[in-house]
């Protein structure tokens, strides 16, 4: 068989055949399980490139501004569980480690002290960032990052692959 | 004695090594690009189609968290996922890489005015520049030819 000049004899052509079938049906399982990705992605509308200026997480002891959304979550899961367990990096508490940092890029995650808990507010950089969320003390704040490979310098090029965790103080997940 | 010399006749001059050397580097280089190129379309190919919902970022002009976004995903990793076996194969390979070098020239130009010319996309340059040498490569070595 000859396509545009070249000649694909047919055990080339059975291969490709079986190539696209098995593509096919590789295909029908991503659809299906498109929304058992990450929990919630931080791409919302967004397919530019997240990028600067250049701050890290901004974990803190000051108020907030701003309206906060009270939660009163029904822990889920654990994150350990999950197949993402294994691309959550701590931002919250401590000092975040330097995967973390890398994680972060093209993001801004803010965790503020507030009352019995914290305020945690995380968005894409340059954008404003949604109201902060309440979650009572003990809660620890993790940042989903699937691949390092789709961060240049400030900028996150892929969204998609991104998101926040919230998980109280035995690892289930509150968000 | 007569060992010494059954050695001595097989040993070959350092030049004709190093000409034997050159030689099968002009002969599997081609085939090691070629190689290299198909597991890169492969991998990125396979995890878009498992998992397009972590690519979706990517697709240019249409909401990340759009179905449409998925399916075009899932389309192009259908597409990466047959010019990778083409291309390791080596089926049609002027054709295979023809069409990943036009692939990843859209890549590169979406990354370019999404995000600028970063080491990405740079990165993304190098492989298209592959893709183009495999365009007018000589005939190869492991390839299914029949």
């Amino acid at each position: 068989m000859r396509v545009a000049g070249e000649m694909i004899g047919p055990r080339g052509a059975a291969l490709l055949a079986v190539t696209g079938v098995a593509g096919l049906l590789l295909g029908v399982h991503g659809w299906t399980g498109r929304h058992h990705g990450l929990p919630s992605s931080l791409a919302g509308g967004q397919h530019r490139a997240a990028s600067h200026p250049a701050s890290s997480a901004t974990p803190g002891s000051t108020p907030s501004q701003g309206p906060t959304k009270a939660r009163s979550p029904k822990p889920g899961p654990r994150l350990s569980s999950q197949s993402y367990a294994s691309y959550s990096f701590l931002v919250w508490p401590g000092t975040p480690s330097a995967a973390a940092r890398a994680a972060e890029t093209g993001l801004v995650v803010t965790v503020h002290r507030r009352g019995g808990g914290i305020a945690v507010a995380a968005g894409v950089r340059a954008q404003a960032l949604p109201a902060a969320t309440f979650y009572p003390t003990g809660a620890k704040v993790y940042i989903v990052e699937a691949s390092m490979g789709d961060d240049s310098g400030n900028s996150d090029y892929n969204l998609g692959d991104d998101a926040l965790v919230v998980t109280d103080a035995q690892g289930r997940i509150l968000q | 004695m007569t060992r010494i010399n059954a050695g001595a006749r097989t040993r070959r001059p350092p030049q004709r090594q190093a000409a034997r050397a050159l030689d099968l580097t002009a002969q599997w280089a081609p085939t090691a690009g070629r190689v290299l190129l198909g597991l890169v379309l492969a991998w990125f190919g396979y995890h878009e189609l498992v998992s397009p919902q972590l690519w979706t970022g990517y697709v240019p002009g249409v909401s990340a968290t759009s179905g449409l976004a998925a399916a075009l995903v899932l389309a192009h990793g259908w597409v990466l996922l047959v010019l990778a076996v083409a291309i390791l194969a080596g089926v049609a390979l002027r054709l295979a890489a023809a069409v990943a070098a036009m692939l990843l020239l859209q890549i590169v130009i979406t990354l370019t005015i999404t995000g600028g010319l970063t080491d990405l996309t740079l990165r993304d340059v190098g492989v298209l520049g592959l893709a183009i040498t495999l365009t007018g490569t000589a005939p190869q070595r492991a390839v299914l030819s029949r």
